[in-house]
């Protein structure tokens, strides 16, 4: 994990100065945090997502859209690792993180998921109380003392715009809030750990506008900490939070399969108001779905 | 393909229409306007001064349509230029008619009054150019051509260079005592009338422009002002790493 560290603190230095920075005076040169080289995600025989190349950005929101099956969240499983579960899965090319191949077989997976967090699109508390939930990746991590747990919980929850809601019934059940708020505690538990990055995977399909509006809400606020990879159905979602989308479709390849390919990846303004290509300008308008 | 939203999409297209009708409206104001300057048909001017009112309702309606789809249908990409452009077109367009009925007003002030042959004819030269930039980048905003858009700046100098002779006409007619000075004072507005339609063909051709590639006009004081901003900024962040 040495890599990974030197490269993580490279990135802190250059964080003073691009943290302040307007996303198009961004200077092209600045150190990723994921660099996608070529990517391909194959499930057996089968290619679910092909030739994927984009750069993603240190505190910046990008948003994967696209129609169902179009690989978005393919991609985004990659990014953690969490293909790593499915047996037959393989990725092709490659995928960096800041500068370190991610599927090096020196690195520490296990490391990777807690540096890069994932919120899921069902929030999915433990069944356990509110404040086991957020301690219970500090505790995996080695911090024992209850006072020590104590702020990480008071400060993540209160990171997910959670902790006045809750500060009263910390012992009660993660499960018995209200799905918004269960969403917010998943966010809460992604960040008790300090990730880097944050994935979230239709954080909002299960929510109500109003819990949906906080979520995104929430999002702004997190992203001067950290990186945030959003896949979402709703595009008027990924207009409002994200500073670069990227948007996927799928061609019909041989055997008549589907495989998902990267159509376009631009700053999220371009991409609703002027995208490079025919395919984005037609997804986006409602001409093709 | 199929279109997910047809009935937004045929909203769109029936401002797109509207739009273009208004503009067609100016397009046969202008050689109409121009007769009744130069036949000092006062019944006609009266006519025209009257149907202003029903450009200007057009014009209030396509923008609250435009609102409409904007509140109601969040459009992006091409669509969403398309209504940002409406807003800006339809009260250029009724600026346009305006500047028609300014004309007619100015028939009215010189009725009486002749018009020497040579002032006759630069005002019929600088409707005819009007008129056909008119014509050409309404039909360019039906088409959304942007080539055929391109081509406006130049035209409307060929206009701007005939209200130069215009104006030196006029103080050559009037030096000749052909006109006197009344009419010599309407007459230089009227010159002005027609080159600001020509402008606001100009301005309609950098909307269909910006309809067919998000191109936005570059002007040279908006230039200047963000190059002053650069220089003014300090050279060097304090506390930077």
């Amino acid at each position: 994990m040495n890599r990974m560290d030197r490269s993580n603190e490279h990135s802190r230095e250059q964080r003073m100065v691009t943290a302040s920075a307007n996303v198009s005076a961004l200077p092209e040169q600045v150190h990723p945090v994921f660099q996608l080289d070529d990517v391909s995600v194959l499930y057996g025989d089968f290619r679910a997502v092909t030739g994927a190349t984009m750069s993603i950005r240190e505190h910046e929101i990008t948003a994967f859209i696209g129609p169902s099956g179009c690989g978005k969240t393919t991609i985004l499983r990659c990014l953690n690792r969490m293909n790593d579960f499915i047996e037959s899965a393989k990725v092709e090319g490659t995928i960096t993180y800041h500068g370190v191949d991610l599927y090096d077989p020196a690195v520490n997976s296990t490391e990777v998921r807690r540096r890069i967090g994932m919120v899921f699109q069902k929030p999915n508390p433990f069944p356990k109380s509110i404040y086991d939930n957020v301690a219970y990746g500090p505790r995996l991590s080695g911090i024992k003392k209850k006072a020590d747990l104590d702020v990480v919980v008071e400060k993540s929850l209160r990171g997910a715009a959670l902790w006045d809601e809750v500060k009263d019934r910390l012992k009660s059940s993660g499960l018995s809030l209200s799905g918004g708020q269960q969403q917010r505690l998943c966010i809460a538990r992604a960040i008790a750990v300090e990730p880097d990055v944050i994935l979230m995977d239709e954080p909002c399909s299960a929510l109500d506008p109003i819990a949906t509006a906080r979520i995104e809400e929430l999002m702004k606020e997190i992203k001067s900490e950290y990186t945030i990879v959003i896949v979402t159905h709703n595009m008027q979602q990924a207009a409002r939070v994200s500073d670069r989308t990227a948007f996927f479709t799928t061609e019909i390849g041989d055997s008549d399969r589907r495989t998902g390919q990267l159509v376009e990846f631009n700053p999220t303004a371009k991409m609703f108001s002027n995208p490079d290509d025919e395919r984005t300008e037609q997804y986006v308008t409602g001409r093709f779905g | 393909m199929n279109d997910l939203r047809p009935e937004f999409h045929h909203e769109l297209d029936e401002i797109r229409n509207e739009i273009a009708r208004l503009g067609s409206s100016v397009v046969e104001l202008i050689p109409r306007v121009t007769e009744i300057l130069l036949q000092q048909d006062l019944e006609g001017a009266e006519y025209v001064l009257r149907a202003d009112d029903e450009i200007d309702a057009r014009s209030i309606d396509i923008e609250e349509r435009a609102l409409t789809l904007l509140a109601l249908q969040a459009p992006v990409a091409r669509d969403l230029r398309q209504v940002a452009a409406a807003l800006k077109l339809a009260p250029e367009i009724e600026r346009s008619a305006d500047l028609c009925s300014n004309i007619c007003k100015a028939a009215r002030r010189i009725y009486g009054h002749g018009l020497d042959p040579k002032v006759r004819g630069i005002i019929q030269r600088m409707s005819d150019q009007a008129h056909q930039e008119y014509k050409e980048v309404i039909e360019a905003y039906l088409a959304v051509d942007a080539v055929r858009a391109a081509a406006l700046p130049d035209m409307d100098s060929f206009l701007d260079d005939l209200q130069r002779q215009f104006i030196a006409q006029i103080f050559e007619s009037h030096a000749a005592g052909l006109i006197d000075l009344q009419v010599a004072v309407q007459l230089a507005l009227v010159a002005r009338f027609y080159e600001r339609l020509g402008d606001h063909a100009v301005n309609i051709s950098q909307r269909v422009r910006y309809i067919a590639s998000g191109w936005l006009p570059v002007h040279d004081g908006a230039t200047r002002y963000h190059q002053r901003a650069i220089a003014d900024q300090p050279a060097e962040e304090p506390g930077g790493d």
